[in-house]
């Protein structure tokens, strides 16, 4: 697992926090961004698209997903404050970054489970 | 976390966030630090929460569907009122233009994800110090003002109830003008006024110390006294010793009542005065012209002890138009923004400058305001005309008996002498005693004057040996009184002999009074044989009693006087 | 401090000493002046140079000062009275009650 994509001192917060809804936490972190990857490819107009990355941020950066965290907060700047351009790339950096931290999260699950 | 559950009191708190993973990590933070929590998704949720739950404090995220923090905020504020729920908004806003509306919305705090567990303890702490703080504020200042109405409530009804004493007086006479604050007697003002039975005016401008309830418990009592006393035809002196008996024992050391007292005799043109502490009052000459002090010569009421007590009184001739002028101290001790007294002189002048009587006391108002540059509200005035005893129509005497039961055929003598008569008037039970006498009520304002004057000439020209003579002007008018003071205190023999018979008479009856001194008598067809003018300021007493009886003789080389009165039947 | 008093070396006589106005404002301050000695002096000196007026609190405050002090038996001193103050305790005749000067 690489320390590039989550940040590992906020996940054992995390799971000391929430003891044994911790894998909870993580599924419901799953099923939620899943919600906010549609929105920001749905998106229909400039808002709704800030909305969801303003959101999409805010939930990454709790679960420790910094690199996440960090391409939200570009394309919230980005939608607020142009250039509009290039606005494609950074959702598609998105889903990749998503899919990374996405199985790490469910290796995460795996972890836990087994416990 | 659980750390901070001790230090606080568990409160409830409505969390509404619309990440699910974001709105079960805070739920549980805040629970596990020892709170009950409620949870919405959208703004309309947690509106709609509030205000079935009211939860003491709000997380509340900036952006969400349906209906945003903004708006939420605003809305839980307003069915908030005046209690203090505060408002934490969760956001990673990072523009100030988004700050600064959460802060216009009503947040009171913001907390930026990554949530930090002890960060959002110290602000939940925080904010519940400020929500109990407000809390505690508003319950004082709500119980403040419950206690400040009830405190205005109390004086209203205090107020009432000493209007309805206060007014059981003359002060609405046609020849008293006055003015005082409406609330004057919670600055310890007090004005009393009351016609004793001989049609005598007996008028009371006392000042207690201290404001508020402390200086006004004294004066239900003072006025209890002195129209208890007036009514039943008490003289100055006696009242004044009794008031004085009476708040020394009812008041705290440290509380007293400087008070100036008049006796004013418009049938026999004279008034008494007694002043204790209160600032000079005035007798004004009827034309204009040197106001003559009546200075206080004693100290305040309820200061000394009963036998230490001084009750002297000075006696002053009085003219028709003449008035008596008296004011609390508001008036002498405004002080300007120098701290400059008002003054005696300013005041002085002031009087000396009047010429229509009617606008004296906006006059003295009007100096006080430019001296002052403002009105002041606890200005007592009074202002008495002299007047002919005719145009003041004192009330009937108000008997308390059914009138069934009048005696009829009796007599009556008594002595009294020297060591009773330097401390007792014995009228006020004398004329108690006539009141028995149904037929004679309606002239009992006459009988009053006649035996008071009868009375005193036995007292003063008999016993006293003091000659009517040396009251030709004013300053041998003042003489006589000083003269009569030192006697009376020095005496040590002598009598008047007092006796009342009373007959029936075909269907009414008659009166008989007579008085006998042990003094040396006096010529009486020669001092009878004077005119009215003559006469003057001290013969106005044997024509008084001839005027008022049906018929008076005198005796014995003047010693023994004999009045008649005489009453028809009742119907 | 508006309100100072001092005992003198034998103990036998009390100073207090009023500045400024002499109002309900200095009530416990002068209660205090002479409220807490262990021993009342046989004399009380009330010094009013520096006071600027007085009002009809102060006189209650002076009658409270001599009943502490033996009421009628006590000797109570009010000196260095201007002539504003003096007034106020002419009118009141105080000067029965005290030694003024």
């Amino acid at each position: 697992m690489s320390d590039s994509h989550i940040d590992r001192e906020v996940l054992s917060d995390l799971q000391e926090v929430m003891e044994d809804g911790y894998l909870q936490l993580l599924e419901t972190f799953l099923e939620d961004s899943e919600k906010r990857l549609s929105q920001l490819h749905e998106a229909k107009s400039a808002d709704e698209l800030a909305h969801a990355a303003h959101s999409f941020k805010g939930s990454s950066s709790n679960m420790g997903a910094v690199a996440l965290a960090e391409l939200c907060r570009q394309l919230e700047d980005r939608v607020n404050q142009g250039p509009l351009q290039g606005i494609e790339d950074l959702i598609n950096q998105i889903d990749r970054e998503y899919s990374a931290v996405r199985a790490l999260y469910r290796a995460e699950c795996q972890r836990v489970s087994s416990e | 976390m659980s750390q901070f559950a001790h230090d606080l009191e568990a409160l409830t708190v409505l969390i509404a966030e619309d990440g699910a993973a974001d709105r079960l990590l805070l739920a549980t933070i805040v629970r596990k630090q020892g709170h009950q929590v409620l949870t919405a998704e959208n703004g309309e949720q947690a509106v709609a929460l509030f205000a079935q739950q009211r939860p003491s404090l709000v997380l509340l995220d900036a952006l969400m569907p349906v209906m945003d923090g903004f708006e939420a905020a605003r809305q839980i504020k307003a069915l908030a009122g005046e209690a203090l729920v505060p408002i934490i908004f969760l956001t990673s806003l990072s523009e100030e233009h988004a700050l600064v509306r959460c802060l216009e919305a009503g947040g009171d705090d913001f907390l930026a994800k990554p949530y930090s567990p002890v960060i959002l303890a110290a602000k939940i702490k925080a904010m519940d110090r400020l929500r109990r703080l407000q809390a505690t504020v508003l319950e004082q200042r709500d119980q403040i003002a419950r206690h400040h109405n009830h405190l205005l409530n109390e004086q209203r009804v205090a107020k009432a109830v000493f209007d309805q004493v206060a007014h059981a007086g003359c002060l609405s006479a046609s020849n008293i003008r006055y003015l005082q604050s409406p609330y004057a007697l919670f600055n310890g003002d007090l004005l009393l006024a009351a016609f004793t039975p001989a049609g005598d005016m007996h008028v009371l401008l006392g000042d207690f110390t201290g404001h508020g309830l402390p200086a006004a418990v004294g004066a239900m009592p003072l006025a209890e006294v002195f129209y208890g006393m007036t009514a039943k035809g008490y003289g100055l002196a006696e009242t004044l010793r009794e008031m004085n008996a009476k708040l020394k024992r009812i008041l705290p050391v440290g509380m007293f009542c400087c008070a100036l007292l008049l006796n004013l005799s418009f049938q026999r043109r004279v008034v008494e005065v007694w002043n204790g502490g209160m600032p000079d009052g005035y007798l004004l000459p009827a034309g204009g012209g040197e106001p003559l002090p009546l200075i206080s010569r004693h100290l305040p009421l309820g200061v000394l002890a009963p036998e230490r007590f001084n009750d002297t009184t000075e006696v002053l001739p009085l003219a028709l138009g003449e008035r008596l002028f008296l004011l609390s101290d508001g008036v002498v001790d405004t002080s300007d923004e120098h701290d400059q007294l008002f003054g005696v002189e300013r005041l002085r002048r002031v009087l000396s400058a009047n010429r229509q009587p009617a606008l004296l006391f906006e006059e003295v108002l009007q100096a006080l305001e430019q001296f002052r540059g403002r009105s002041r509200d606890d200005v007592s005035l009074l202002d008495i005309e002299v007047v002919e005893p005719q145009v003041l129509s004192p009330p009937p005497v108000i008997y308390s008996d059914s009138g069934q039961s009048s005696p009829l055929d009796w007599s009556l003598q008594f002595e009294f002498r020297a060591e009773t008569l330097k401390r007792f008037n014995p009228l006020p039970y004398l004329l108690q005693l006539l009141q028995e006498i149904h037929g004679l009520r309606a002239q009992g304002g006459a009988l009053h004057s006649v035996l008071t004057e009868l009375y005193s000439n036995a007292l003063e020209h008999g016993v006293l040996g003091l000659d009517s003579a040396l009251k030709r002007d004013a300053q041998g008018f003042a003489a006589y009184y000083q003269v009569r003071n030192e006697r009376l205190q020095a005496l040590c023999d002598g009598f008047i002999r007092v006796s009342l018979r009373v007959e029936p008479d075909r269907q009414g009856g008659r009166l008989i009074i007579e008085v006998e001194d042990s003094g040396q008598g006096f010529n009486v067809s020669k001092v009878l044989a004077r005119s009215v003018s003559e006469q003057g300021l001290c013969g106005r007493g044997l024509n008084l009693v001839r005027r008022l009886s049906r018929r008076a003789e005198w005796a014995d080389e003047g010693r023994r006087a004999c009045v008649e009165f005489a009453w028809e039947a009742l119907a | 401090m508006a309100v100072v008093s001092e005992v003198s070396p034998d103990g036998k006589k009390l100073t207090i000493k009023v500045k400024g106005r002499f109002d309900f404002g200095k009530h416990q301050e002068f209660r205090e002046a002479y409220e807490r000695k262990p021993k009342m002096p046989d004399s009380v000196v009330v010094d009013l140079k520096e006071a600027t007026y007085l009002d009809s609190s102060a006189l209650g405050m002076l009658l409270l000062l001599r009943d502490h002090a033996g009421g009628d038996d006590s000797e109570i001193r009010v000196v260095n009275t201007s002539s504003d103050v003096r007034k106020i305790l002419a009118i009141s005749n105080f000067d029965k009650l005290f030694d003024i000067t």
